[in-house]
């Protein structure tokens, strides 16, 4: 394959794996963050639970920014 | 590490009981359960019902009364002014305070009432005096008039078609007696006058009422006042405002200086004296004994048997055998070594651990600092959050505040050590200025790889350490589902790795057999303790732990975000060549940026990697609080 062709093949793939893995992330946190917010009106004192909750989702986009890291690492 | 726990039980004759409640409340490590099923609980005789209820009125008083009296620094001799008070009888304490609530609670009130007046009006009479200033001119045009009332009105210029309403509608009210003038005195105000017979005034007001129009209201004493006469008041009443309020100061500093401290020391001690009196009510009773059932460390049963024995021989103190209910129902206390200790708070955080299982406070305490510092990893950022910690701690009472200054205190040390290994000094900046060599350049592309890998690896470890400390307690708790559980996890986990070692070609061929064996084990075993659900949940399960050791990669992905940011900032500050000092203003506020967001986000992502990765492995949460019966103090 053309090497122009790859390349751009391989930046537009990076670009959709963290696009998709932000986009998850960021629904699931509002939900979550929403969530939370009246949870901790209501009981303060689950506000380390709370945390933990909204920080879960984040996994995807972390895994979203590992692989598009991988991609642009396979650019040359 | 948790604190061993006793359940005990005292027995007491009833003539003992009031020095018994007294050696408890001093020895202050004893946790008195709730009412006991087997004996009918003990009822306060009339008499220290009473004195119950007479301190409890008498609390509140005094309460009320230190609110209005301004703060005072605590003396040095307050713990002494405090033991001194508190070994005194409490009727005479009462007397003492019953006393003084009656010599000081009125002058005080006069005192308080008086301040919040001259405050009040020395915020609202310049409004009053202003709003007459605007009216003076159109006052001057008026005679004052015996018998006749004045109404100053102020309305909004769109709305000064009210004012020719008012002009048609007065005659018939007034039988053409009134006087009204109006001139716009701002852009956008007119102002009124009305002079009317006072005959008329009930009719008037209640038709300014019903049209809506604002009246110019005054206070009180200056309503019937002529409007010259009225303004002079006012401005002679704001020109002695700040001595009068100066003066009040002073009298409620002297009034505090006196008294304050004193009336601290008997709502204390009058306070551990209610405690005392209510707690009783938790306690068993037959007719000439009395049986409290508590909980304490078990370190400290020989200290309390002691002072119990010193009280009276008519006391007995006995450890009970707890039952496997009882066990778990036991009071959680954690005891840790000094630097680990600030970490207990956010093992709180999470829940406090179940008796007889493990205290992650020290493991955190090493991996927390660590995750932390490899996420931020930057000396001159870790020197500003050690600075802002540092300053945090020395300011803040112990607690709260001061555990989380100390945690980040630690967090920031680690910054420091990981930015020398990448070679960070505000993003590449310490390259430039000081050549700082990186060993480990974490934003060069062909290092992001190791980055991850070093990552993923801190993840194997602590993932690791967690399914060991779950077999160990699993195993010590006779816990057969959770120890077959963990087992299984940890040989489809020994299977997957071996089988990616194959792959990347780190085994030898032959392995490969071995790992899908092991992983075949792995959830099989995995199955059979889920039971028929295990079919679908084991693998999910498995791919589960694997997920959470990929999670770790947070700890290179945020990191590099941070690298990204800092590098942002300098890039910038290399644009403004032309004004390099607006240059290095914007340069940083990114950088101020960057900080901050670097103290949030690692914490936050350590904390999930502990709370969600880690203590899955092993934690089990549910351990209740610890709350002795024990004298408060002064607060």
């Amino acid at each position: 394959m053309d090497v122009a062709v790859r390349t751009g093949l391989l930046a537009i793939a990076a670009a959709l794996a963290i696009t998709g893995s932000a986009l998850a992330t960021g629904l699931a946190q509002g939900r979550i963050g929403s969530a939370g917010a009246g949870t901790i009106a209501e009981k303060p004192e689950l506000v380390g639970s709370v945390i933990v909750l909204l920080a879960i989702p984040e996994t995807m986009v972390i895994l979203g920014f590992a692989v598009a890291a991988m991609l642009i690492l396979n650019i040359r | 590490m948790l604190v061993q726990m006793a359940k005990i039980q005292i027995i007491g004759t009833r003539n003992v009981l009031d020095r018994t409640v007294r050696a408890l409340h001093h020895a202050g490590v004893v946790q008195i359960e709730e009412k006991l099923p087997t004996v009918q609980p003990l009822v306060l005789d009339a008499g220290a019902a009473r004195q119950r209820e007479e301190i409890t009125l008498l609390l509140a008083r005094l309460d009320a009364l230190l609110t209005l009296l301004p703060k005072r620094p605590q003396p040095k001799n307050i713990s002494a002014l405090y033991e001194g008070e508190a070994a005194r009888p409490a009727n005479d304490v009462m007397v003492d305070s019953k006393n003084a609530l009656g010599q000081l609670d009125a002058p005080a009130q006069d005192l308080v009432r008086r301040h919040d007046q001259l405050e009040a009006d020395q915020v609202t009479l310049p409004r009053y005096a202003k709003t007459m200033r605007q009216l003076m001119p159109l006052a001057a045009e008026l005679a004052p008039l015996k018998n006749y009332e004045t109404v100053a009105l102020l309305v909004e210029k769109k709305f000064s078609a009210v004012i020719e309403m008012l002009r048609q509608q007065l005659p018939a009210l007034t039988n053409d007696q009134f006087e009204l003038v109006a001139r716009d005195i701002e852009t956008d105000t007119t102002a009124a006058i009305l002079v009317f017979p006072r005959e008329h005034s009930a009719a008037i007001h209640s038709m300014l009422g019903r049209e809506s129009i604002t009246q110019v209201r005054l206070p009180d004493e200056l309503t019937n006042v002529p409007f010259k006469e009225a303004l002079a008041t006012i401005q002679n009443r704001l020109a002695t405002i700040p001595k009068e309020l100066e003066q009040s100061h002073r009298e409620l500093d002297a009034l505090a200086d006196q008294w304050r401290t004193r009336l601290a020391v008997w709502s204390a001690v009058l306070h551990d004296h209610l405690q005392a009196l209510e707690v009783q009510g938790r306690f068993g009773a037959t007719q000439y004994t009395f049986v409290v059932v508590g909980w304490m460390p078990r370190a400290q049963l020989p200290a309390l048997r002691d002072a119990l024995a010193q009280v009276s021989d008519e006391i007995v103190l006995e450890e009970s055998r707890l039952s496997e209910h009882e066990r778990e129902h036991a009071p959680i206390v954690l005891s840790n070594p000094r630097p680990a200790r600030p970490f207990e708070f956010l093992v709180r955080l999470m829940a406090l651990p179940r008796y007889g299982t493990i205290d992650p406070t020290p493991i955190m305490a090493v991996f927390l600092p660590i995750f932390f510092g490899m996420i931020l990893g930057d000396v001159g950022y870790g020197i500003v959050v050690l600075l802002g910690a540092w300053y945090l701690m020395r300011q803040s009472k112990p607690g709260g505040l001061r555990s989380v200054s100390t945690v980040i205190i630690y967090c920031a040390v680690w910054s420091i050590l990981f930015g020398f290994l990448y070679g960070e000094f505000f993003g590449e900046l310490g390259e430039h200025l000081f050549h700082m060599h990186p060993y480990f350049p974490r934003g060069k592309s062909e290092w992001v790889v190791t980055l991850f890998a070093f990552s993923l690896a801190l993840g194997v470890v602590q993932i690791s350490l967690g399914f060991a400390l779950g077999i160990y307690q699993a195993i010590k708790l006779r816990q057969r589902h959770e120890l077959l559980d963990r087992v299984a996890k940890v040989i489809a986990l020994i299977g997957i790795f071996a089988m990616v070692g194959n792959l990347a070609y780190a085994l030898p061929p032959g392995f490969m057999t071995l790992s899908i064996a092991l992983l075949l084990v792995g959830v099989v075993l995995l199955m059979y303790t889920l039971g028929w659900m295990g079919l679908i949940l084991a693998p999910i399960e498995i791919l589960g732990v694997v997920g959470n050791i990929l999670s770790y990669l947070r700890l290179a992905a945020i990191g590099l975000s941070s690298v990204y940011l800092a590098m942002v900032a300098n890039k910038l500050t290399e644009r403004f060549e032309d004004a390099l000092i607006l240059g290095i203003i914007v340069g940083a506020l990114f950088h101020a940026l960057n900080i901050a967001l670097g103290i949030l986000s690692p914490t936050i992502q350590s904390l999930r990697l502990h709370y969600v990765e880690f203590f899955t492995k092993f934690y089990e949460g549910g351990g209740e609080g610890y709350a002795p019966f024990k004298r408060e103090g002064i607060r």
